[in-house]
């Protein structure tokens, strides 16, 4: 009896122990994936923000400025790439609609951001674009990759349509959360224009005005690194209209605030972070040394089984298969 | 023998496991109806 028990411990102890790193390195990097559906709306706010009116062509300050981000996860457009490209991707159409303290539109810019649902790497597919450009990203954008590491990353920067190193800059607690914290700044870099603006300006009219954009940040993200969501935001940011060929001519500034995550959203972006990186643990974590743990509790209690089912005297001579023979007079 | 045999009988599982559930992967589900915002949600 002793010795079958002991072999069925075995076989769940070789169970579990081999499933403690098939979790971890085979399942994890298949599983953990950003639903291609996911919908998510972040609203930032920047108070006492200056901008430009259109209709003075000068400079006001205003109590607050809006923008308003939606990521919405095309499943269509990801099985279409899947196909073309084998891999498992998400789509985001994204748009960045920025508002005035009356909520009129102050400029949108829509987006399509292709990349690999686990490892969040970019993947160049048909329809890849800011504001209607082509653009062929290099690195991250929005969110950073599953266990994600103490070191700078690439940010795709949408304004410049490029990419640039973002700083690890240190290990923060916020709310609660253990996060990375990363820092990226932005030069003042001649940039495009929005292709809706207010009054129905358009980029043709401003050029034909004699100006151009250029811009600048500062952009600061916390990061949970188990997941890669960045739980809070942050950009000091300034775009300026300059006088093509006059720089002696003092530029409009068409926007300059400290944009900051509405309060609201970094509750509700930290309290789903802390769901979703329990399961993200789970698979990294909890599961595989858990598992460890029960093999190796498993495998020394069928040693120990076997070992005493050996013992000479041991009561697991009973389950031999055949009894003892009956001793026989000389 | 039976040793072994136990043995090769667990990781089997193990595997059969691992593989079948990544096989069966992660739903796809569908596009949100949403629309992408072009006004400011109010504060709760």
């Amino acid at each position: 009896m002793r010795r079958k028990a002991s072999l069925v411990l075995l076989g769940f102890a070789v169970f579990f122990t081999a499933l403690s790193p098939l979790l971890r390195w085979y399942a994890f990097p298949r599983l953990a994936k950003i639903p291609p559906s996911e919908y998510q709306v972040a609203v930032l706010e920047a108070k006492n923000a200056t901008l430009l009116d259109y209709n003075q062509m000068k400079d006001v300050t205003v109590p607050e400025v809006n923008i308003v981000q939606t990521l919405r996860g095309n499943v269509a457009a990801a099985q279409q790439v899947k196909k073309e490209t084998g891999r498992d991707v998400v789509v985001w159409d994204a748009l960045s609609y920025i508002a005035d303290s009356h909520g009129a539109m102050v400029s949108e810019i829509p987006e399509r951001y292709v990349f690999d649902a686990h490892s969040q790497a970019p993947v160049h597919a048909a329809g890849e674009n800011v504001d209607g450009d082509p653009v062929r990203r290099q690195g991250i954008e929005f969110k950073w990759p599953f266990l994600t590491r103490k070191r700078d990353y690439y940010y795709f920067d949408a304004q410049t349509r490029t990419s640039a190193p973002i700083h690890y800059r240190g290990t923060r607690t916020f709310h609660g959360l253990k996060v990375y914290y990363f820092e990226q700044t932005v030069p003042w870099t001649k940039v495009p224009l929005p292709k809706k603006m207010p009054l129905g300006v358009t980029p043709a009219v401003v050029t034909a005005a004699g100006m151009e954009r250029w811009y600048t940040t500062k952009r600061m993200f916390w990061v949970d690194p188990t997941t890669g969501a960045p739980v809070n935001g942050e950009e000091v940011h300034q775009e300026e209209m300059r006088f093509i060929g006059h720089p002696e001519k003092p530029p409009l500034i068409a926007f300059a605030g400290d944009v900051r995550m509405r309060p609201d959203y970094v509750d509700s972006t930290v309290k789903l972070v802390k769901s979703q990186r329990q399961l993200v643990l789970a698979l990294t974590s909890y599961l595989p040394w858990g598992f460890l743990g029960l093999g190796a509790a498993l495998l020394t209690t069928s040693l120990v089984l076997e070992a005493r089912s050996r013992r000479p005297g041991a009561s697991s001579s009973a389950d031999s298969a055949e009894p003892a023979p009956e001793p026989v007079p000389a | 023998m039976r040793a072994l045999t136990a043995a090769a009988i667990g990781l089997a599982a193990a595997l059969a496991l691992v593989l079948t559930i990544t096989a069966i992967g992660v739903p796809a589900g569908r596009t949100s109806p949403k629309p992408l915002l072009t006004t400011v949600p109010r504060h709760p």
